[in-house]
């Protein structure tokens, strides 16, 4: 069951990481050749008379784009954030509905297993892939990245792994809901609005002190970019917090799923 | 002695549609059970109770003498299950499916399954996308009976099976009804029960109406009775008919009067045609269906 969920998600894992990769390969592959023209600081330059809060939006006030690493910390995070999000929003949404979509979850059902163990053998593959998913793409970069330029490691280290907190939670939270919808299609729409819908609302509330509030709401804001950046350590409440969370959705997925009229 | 399967007080609603209404039923070790109904009478809805795949209102379900609730494996390790509609994982072949339904059991299956692929013909390289009606239908029953299950749970299994197939799948069950196997056999088609069934229960819009040993059912002794005659106003009246079907002067009739003092009766008027009928099972069925 579990090496089922394995083979068939391996697609889809291989095509989303191609994906991101190719995006920092184009950037690692471009950049030494950026960074030696002086096109690079007068782009730096005219960062500067961007408003604040915009810069601020993207990390531009603490990192400097005229490195691929300054990249990654600003522009190429969200990169990140935003696939690996997605991938996790679909495969939380896909893994137990897809059976329910294609009514195979009747003769699945119907063989000596449980429903506990279904959702499980289903749980780990994706923890896997998505745990899977940002070790490589971590490893991906650090070696683009230390191959042309020096690099701060243990804010590399943090950050390359900031993305695990908003995904793990965003996989466990589309698992939940899936319990209560019986269409694919409409659950991954639903869980692709919570990523898209998240990260706006992380965008606005550094924009303006009047709605700063709005980060509460938002899934990114457990990724604690600023704080790895500026002081090169991760806050453990929000390890806590994130961990927390995908823990008790995963759990309330498990005694939902028991429950769940399923054909 | 336990009954091998024992359905108790079951009841199903789908919202506000009723499914099934407070069902009894215990099959005997051993015995072939015909579950026969109408579409939409219940049929489908009540195996899926049994195996758990639907969250029943109210009953219980015993195989065994022992409560069979979703989460019991070793329960479901004795139970073959073949639903209506079979959907599998289409991206695997046969053979695929095969190896993975036996990755559920313990034991080792595969001289059985050998036995059941040849005598169903099935191709083991083909992708189950690409499998015909009839062949995803013979894939569904070797699956549902692989593992060598006590208990087979049939939902029409014969639909869309060519008439040897049928005939071998017969034979099968029949055989397996030899070692000892309990089988409830849900169908829609009459002379498929009349073939292999030892009793048969009879279900109409939620309700199990009668259940009855066909050898009782042909015992009923029912008579279909069809008159030609330009009296037969005047037959119904005098054999006080209250079901019959009447066209011009021909009338056809349940014969539920002692066969003498009908003859008597019918000997008084000029009948033109006389034509007596033992009801088939079709008709017994249909009477209890209207």
């Amino acid at each position: 069951m579990f090496k089922r969920e394995i083979k068939i998600n391996l697609k889809s894992f291989i095509l989303w990481t191609f994906i991101l990769c190719s995006i920092f390969l184009v950037v690692f592959l471009i950049y030494p050749s950026l960074v030696k023209s002086d096109n690079m600081k007068m782009m730096d330059e005219l960062m500067k008379v961007f408003p604040e809060d915009f810069l601020k939006s993207f990390n531009m006030d603490i990192s400097s784009i005229s490195t691929a690493f300054g990249w990654l910390q600003t522009e190429g995070l969200i990169f990140i954030y935003l696939v690996t999000g997605a991938f996790a929003a679909i495969l939380g949404s896909n893994l137990i509905l897809k059976e329910e979509d294609d009514k195979t979850i009747e003769y699945l059902n119907s063989l000596p297993t449980t429903r506990t163990k279904i959702a499980i053998s289903k749980i780990t593959a994706g923890l896997i892939y998505i745990i899977a998913m940002v070790l490589f793409i971590g490893l991906f970069n650090y070696i683009g990245l230390i191959s042309s330029e020096d690099i701060n490691d243990k804010i590399f280290f943090y950050l390359s792994l900031s993305p695990l907190l908003t995904s793990l939670v965003i996989f466990s939270l589309s698992m939940f809901i899936a319990t209560f919808i019986s269409k694919t299609k409409t659950m991954v729409g639903i869980s692709l609005g919570i990523v898209f819908g998240s990260y706006i609302l992380n965008i606005l509330s550094t924009i303006s002190e009047s709605i700063e509030f709005l980060k509460y709401f938002s899934i990114f804001t457990l990724a604690d970019t600023r704080n790895i950046i500026v002081n090169s350590s991760l806050n453990p409440a929000m390890l806590f917090i994130s961990l927390s969370l995908t823990i008790m959705f995963l759990v309330l997925t498990l005694i939902k799923y028991n429950k769940k009229e399923l054909v | 002695m336990k009954a091998a399967l024992e359905i108790k007080n079951l009841t199903k609603y789908y919202g506000d549609i009723l499914g099934v209404k407070n069902l009894n039923l215990e099959l005997k070790k051993g015995e072939i059970f015909g579950f026969i109904g109408p579409n939409g009478a219940g049929k489908s809805t009540t195996l899926r109770c049994i195996m758990n795949l639907i969250n029943k209102n109210e009953g219980e379900i015993y195989i065994n003498g022992i409560l069979f609730d979703k989460d019991n494996i070793p329960l479901k390790e004795i139970i073959g299950y073949l639903p209506s509609e079979i959907n599998l994982y289409e991206d695997l072949t046969v053979q695929e499916i095969l190896n993975y339904h036996q990755s559920f059991y313990k034991k080792d299956f595969s001289k059985n399954r050998n036995k059941l692929v040849k005598l169903f013909k099935l191709d083991e390289n083909k992708k189950i996308e690409n499998l015909s009606l009839g062949n995803l239908k013979k894939l569904g029953i070797v699956l549902a009976l692989m593992h060598e299950p006590e208990i087979l749970i049939l939902d029409e299994p014969t639909s869309g099976l060519d008439p040897i197939m049928q005939q071998n799948f017969y034979n099968l069950l029949l055989e397996e009804k030899k070692k000892g196997k309990t089988i409830l056999y849900s169908t829609h088609v009459l002379n498929e029960v009349a073939k292999i069934c030892d009793r048969v229960g009879i279900i109409k819009e939620g309700t199990l109406l009668k259940i009855e040993a066909i050898e009782n059912l042909h015992k009923l002794n029912l008579f279909y009775i069809t008159i030609i005659s330009e009296d037969v106003n005047k037959i119904i009246k005098e054999l006080k008919l209250n079901k019959y079907e009447l066209n011009n002067n021909l009338i056809k009739f349940r014969n539920t009067i002692d066969i003498n003092i009908l003859l008597k009766e019918l000997t008084k008027h000029k009948i033109s045609k006389l034509l007596v009928e033992e009801a088939s099972l079709e008709d017994i069925f249909l009477h209890y269906y209207k």
